[in-house]
Formats: structure tokens, sequence, C-alpha cells
């Protein structure tokens, strides 16, 4: 009952671990051939790799777990998602109805553990409300603010058989989607933004989901006005555009941060506001005379910054209804472009070559000129993530996927093998610090069973490269804890797993051992040796204001 | 602004089920609000209750309990109905000295029942009147005090 639901909703994968209290589904699961499960190492990755595959392909993720401690691996997953918003559909395996509350083998509150983290949850007690939350489930979970949904079904709720009943008309009187959009209002920002004299549009991840980049690159070419981009929001807006910002927030470009401390109109669209865009929220953009917050979820319309003009509305449907409404553009404009020239030229991303060390940025430049956007990089949390996002030259959605909001080590390899599930004919390249790598390090089995197609680039710096740089600047340079000894051969461990790897110590070797990845089909590791004191540059120290970022020193 | 002023009340149109409740209030922990009471029951519509919920708050917050209350699925309806023209109510029950029942029933009490362990009380007014009512039972020794929240309800004229 439950695969045949599944089948109805167009489901193409289940990444997921049988257990006691999911088996009755086990059990009919090879009746069902189109239904393809991918069988995980550890719950963990499932959600993961659920979440990998929504990101890449835009349909929900589907993960299969069982009771107690099986649901329970699956929290950071679904907290990884849910900050994401990411959709994704989590059926665990419940003990019987007539067991639940009386600690039963395995018996954990599902529902209770994952409520902060889940959009909406169910627990199927009942075998006739199965089909209506299952669809009402996916629609949850696809529509509006995507984010996971929990279903967990009682045991015997798994074996019973019913009518099919009908569920072709949805009413859920407590989920309202936000579908309209304020012509008057749209039409008041539209004008706010191209009659400021430094106008600035910062672009989340709402623009991706709500595929709205090719209409938030004509309002801001028709605004006049400069885009940049969260770090959920990379490839909303292309790097290489003359009127791009790069990348915001405490680890954004120099040029970003100048801009938005100096905006006079600072226009936001699908995007948190959170604390790592802001920085010191008092001294967040002081300047601005208007905030204008594009958003689909209400709910964050003042949370951080209280917008002047608020548009709760898709991304897409917003930006569709301001451009008719620009008018006319500020005549100041000429002269703000060449201010943020002139700090572009001032404050450039750079970084010391040859030092003697491996350069993480030596890595990602050759990266860069092999894939161009014809690749999806997949990175993980940490030093490693930041590069991946700033030395890349993204010119689209959907080829830069990483945990922002929740930053769970571990996300990368798991998630890359969701994306490439998803996206079977594009190359997958996921990068890694060692340390999150080795957090879900398991999962290779599921690449070699598959023969994946992912290049596994892993930025080994011995120790775990963010906190080590957090310690030496803000934490009176204490190492604590923060190296990394006794970790394994990673080109034996691979071996292992029965997967091709290679080490890189020197710079020489970044482009045969690159070519060796390129020519192999199937999984590749390369362990890439690299300077353990290299550091994320630019940083707004913890506590401070966008305007006091460091920058690289020139050495 | 007196602390009365910051108290804000919300009312919140819910869908019954085993996990409302402990959504509702494990979202208002979450996001660190300061909820003053709240009280739930049967609404007129079959399948729903109502929950009264007062909120230690200014303007801007209370909006957002409301704007977070509203993205929860169970939750159907949410009301600020602050300074609205409103019936709001609460009700405490007292277990009294024999002493004191004239002076309270001259107040506005019920008897409820009388025994060898004192007499069983109920008060029910606005929340002021109810807080004054109390204070004058733990000013006399009162034993014993339940004290409910308040449910509200837009006036009809």
């Amino acid at each position: 009952m439950i695969l045949e639901a599944l089948e109805r909703e167009g489901v193409e994968f289940i990444f997921g671990y049988p257990g006691g209290a999911n088996l009755p589904i086990y059990q009919h699961l090879p009746e069902h051939p189109k239904l393809k499960h991918i069988l995980v190492r550890h719950e963990q990755g499932a959600a993961h790799m659920a979440d990998g595959y929504a990101r890449a392909c835009g349909k929900p993720g589907v993960v299969f777990a069982t009771s107690g401690p099986g649901a329970l691996n699956l929290v950071t997953g679904l907290a990884t998602a849910y900050m994401d918003s990411v959709p994704m559909i989590a059926i665990t395996g419940q003990v019987a109805s007539t067991q639940v509350g009386r600690d039963a083998f395995q018996e954990t509150d599902v529902i209770g553990a994952t409520s902060s983290v889940t959009k909406h949850s169910y627990l199927v007690t009942n075998i006739d409300q199965l089909p209506r939350v299952i669809h009402e489930a996916f629609h949850i979970a696809s529509t509006g603010r995507p984010g996971p949904v929990l279903i967990d079904i009682c045991k015997d709720v798994q074996q019973a058989t019913a009518e099919r009943v009908d569920i072709e008309r949805l009413e859920i009187p407590g989920y309202v989607l936000n579908g309209h959009v304020d012509l008057d209002r749209a039409g008041e920002a539209a004008r706010a933004v191209a009659g400021a004299e430094r106008p600035v549009i910062l672009a989340g991840h709402g623009v991706i989901l709500s595929h709205a980049e090719a209409e938030l690159r004509e309002f801001a070419e028709k605004a006049g006005a400069p885009v940049g981009t969260t770090l959920l929001g990379v490839g909303a807006f292309p790097v290489n555009h003359p009127l791009s910002l790069h990348m915001t927030g405490f680890m954004g470009t120099g040029w970003n941060l100048k801009a938005v401390q100096n905006a006079d109109v600072l226009m936001m669209v699908g995007m948190r506001v959170d604390d790592r865009v802001t920085a010191r929220l008092a001294d967040f953009a002081p300047k601005v005379k208007t905030f204008i917050h594009i958003d689909i979820d209400g709910s964050e319309m003042g949370k951080n910054v209280r917008p002047h003009i608020e548009l709760v509305a898709d991304a897409k449907n917003a930006l569709e209804a301001m451009t008719p409404q620009i008018g006319e553009l500020h005549e100041g404009r000429g002269q703000w472009f060449s201010q943020i020239d002139a700090w572009r030229e001032e404050h450039p991303l750079k970084y010391t070559h040859s030092n003697g060390h491996l350069q993480p940025q030596d890595v990602l430049i050759d990266m860069y000129r092999r894939c161009r956007s014809e690749a999806i990089v997949v990175a993980d949390v940490g030093q490693n993530q930041i590069w991946a996002a700033l030395w890349w030259n993204y010119d689209r959605p959907g080829l830069f996927l990483n945990s922002g909001g929740s930053g769970t080590m571990g996300f990368a390899l798991p998630a890359a093998i969701g994306a490439k599930f998803g996206r079977p004919d594009t190359a997958v390249w996921c990068v890694a610090g060692e340390g999150g790598f080795v957090m879900t390090a398991q999962e290779l089995s599921v690449a070699v069973e598959h023969q994946l197609d992912i290049k596994i680039v892993l930025l080994n710096n011995f120790s775990l490269g963010m906190v080590r740089q957090f310690q030496d600047d803000f934490y009176g340079g204490v190492r604590s804890e923060s190296e990394l000894t006794h970790m394994p051969d990673f080109v034996k461990l691979a071996d292992a797993y029965g997967m091709p790897a290679v080490r890189v110590d020197r710079f020489e070797e970044i482009g045969p051992a690159m070519d060796a990845a390129e020519r192999t089909k199937g999984p590749f590791l390369i362990d890439f040796r690299i300077d353990p004191e290299a550091n994320v540059y630019p940083i707004v120290p913890l506590g401070k204001s966008l305007n006091d970022f460091w920058e690289a020193p020139d050495k | 602004m007196s602390e009365h002023d910051r108290i804000r009340v919300l009312s919140v149109l819910v869908e019954d089920g085993s996990n409302t409740l402990s959504k509702v209030s494990g979202l208002i922990r979450r996001r660190g609000f300061n909820v003053h009471s709240i009280s739930v029951g049967p609404s007129g519509d079959p399948g729903r209750s109502r929950m009264t919920l007062t909120v230690h708050a200014g303007h801007a917050e209370a909006d957002q309990v409301r704007k977070q209350l509203e993205r929860l699925v169970e939750v159907v309806e949410v009301e600020d109905v602050t300074g609205e023209q409103v019936h709001s109510r609460e009700l405490v029950i007292a277990k009294v000295a024999p002493d004191q029942v004239d002076g309270l029933v001259k107040r506005g009490a019920k008897v409820l029942d009388t025994g060898s362990g004192g007499t069983t009380v109920e008060f029910a007014g606005e929340g002021k009147d109810v807080g004054d009512f109390i204070n004058e039972l733990v000013q006399h020794g009162a034993v014993n005090v339940a004290r409910s929240g308040p449910v509200v309800m837009r006036r009809t004229a």
C-alpha cells in the first residue's frame, strides 16, 4: 500500500535501511521494480543522499528507516534539509500501534524527536489514514517553502490492507500557499530599486528553488542593480556577470560587503537574512533607507531585519510582477558602478600561490578549468565549503550544493551520491575536508556498489581547518583539539572499498591526478595534502560588523 | 508602558491531534517566546480546538509568534485580539476558611461545596479581577488555589 502510493507520486529512488519495524514494507519491495532502493550504510547517509538528490533534480528525496535508532540517525539529515528548505519524505517504521507508549523494543518518540526539524510530520496508526497522509506529505514537502516531512508508520499498519481511497482532492486548511503578488507593492519595490542611488540586490536559495534566475537577471539588468548571493544562493546569479557582487556574508567578497554596507536600498530575495549574512545585526547595511524583503515564508519578514517593503510571494512571481514597473533609473548609477569597480580592484580574492605548500585554491582553479559549468560541486562544511563557493565562477543554479544553514559535516559524500542518482548525466565532484569526510565515509560502499562516477577531492590539511583558523584568530591562538592525527591513509581506505585513488603533495601533481580522475569511469578519490595553515579570506571576525572584514595577508 | 500593556492575546484555531499541543508549545519554547498563559478547549467546529495564548511581548515579537504559529500545518487560524473589543474570562477555584466565605460571596464568588476541610468557591472574571480576588485569598491564607488561563471572544456589539 505504501509502495503503491510512492509509485503514484512518481518516486524513482528510495535511500534506506531495513530493520525490525519496517520489515513489512521491505517484504514487498521486490514486487515494485520501478522503485529503486539504494541500501545505505548508515541512516544519516540516506537522509543526505535524499537531500543531494532533491537539490540536484528538484524532486523530493525519499528515505526509509526503521524505528528507534534507525529513525534517530536521520535527525541530522532532516535538520540539514529543514534549514535549507529541501523537499524530502522520510518514512520511518514505528512499533505496532498497540505497543506505542510502552517502551517497546526500538521504540522512540520519533515525532517528538523530529518535530523541530521537519516541516510537518504524521504518526499513522490506522491504515485508512495512509493514502491521504502520503499524498499530503508529498504536497507539503514540495510546495511553498519546501522542507522535509516525516511519516511514522506503525508496524501493524504496514501489514494492513484497505480499500483505495479517493485522494484526488487535498484539503489542508492549515496549509496556505502564498501565491498572490500584491502588484502595487511590487511596483513600489521595483521603483525603490530603480530610483536608488546605490541599490544592492541579495539573492538566496529561494531564487533557485523557484527557478527565478532568469527573472532575477532581467530585473537586475533593467533596474541597473548589482547582485550578490548568499552561500545557498550561489548560482542564482552568474558570477561572471558585470553586475555580480559574488558572495555576501561574513566570508563574502570584500567588494560585496563594501556594496552592502554602503547601499541606500537593499533588496533581499528568497533568503532568511541570518547571522552569517548580517554579521553584527546592529551594523548591517547601516546606510539603507529602504529594505525590501521578498520571501515565500511570511515569518521571515522582520524576523531579523524589518523591511520597509515586504512581498510574501514566490520569488519568480514577485520578480515577474516587478520588472514591468521599474520606471526611471537614478542618474547617479554610473558613479555607483565605478565605486563598486574600485572596491573590486581594492579588495580582490587572493591567495599566496607558492609558499612551498599545495594551496586549496590551486586545486579548485585546476578543477574549474576542467569543469566550467558542466559539473555539480558538492561541498562539505568548513574551509573547503567556502573555498569551493568563492574560487569558482558558478553561472547557473544547481551546480553548487552544500549544507548552508545547518552546517552539517559529513554532508558532501552522501549528498554527492544522491546528486549523481538525480542527475546521472552530469559530472559530480565532491569537495571535502578529511574531518567531515570520515564522518560519513562508510557510504563509499554505495558509490562503489553502483559504480557512480563521482570524483572525491579531499582537501586534507591534517586538522579541522575552520576550527583551527577560528582558534588562531578569535580564541587566543589555543589550538585545542583541532589537530587530526591517526587518520587513515585515504588511498588505502579507497582501495579497501575497491575504488582507485591517488595522493597529491605537490602542485605539479594536480594535473596528472585530475586527468586520472577524469579518465576513470566510476568513483575516484584524490587525497590533496594541502597547506595546513591555509585560511579562508575574507572573514569577518566573530561578533564584528561586515565593515570589519579581514583580507588575505600579502606574503 | 505598563506590564499589562505588554501582554498580547492570540486566539488560535487548531486541528485536533495527538501532536498539536506539543507542536505549539515546542515552537514557543524553541523560538524563545515568553508565554504567560495557554488555555485549550474544543471549539465550535468538530475536530478543532481553540487555544488562547497570552504572550509577554512587544508588538514585533507577538507578530513573530503569530507568523511562526501560522507556519504549523495544524494551525488553521491565528488572530491577535489584543486591544480588540473582546470578552476575556478566567476562572479560579479555591479552598477557603469558613470565615472568609461571606466576604468572597459578596465579591461575586459562588460556593461549590462545604465540608470539614473548608469551603470550595469559584470566581470568574477578567484577568485583573481574578488577580485581585486571588491576592485577597492569599492574604487570608487560602490553602489551595487553581486558576485557569483566559479564554477570549470578540464582542458581538
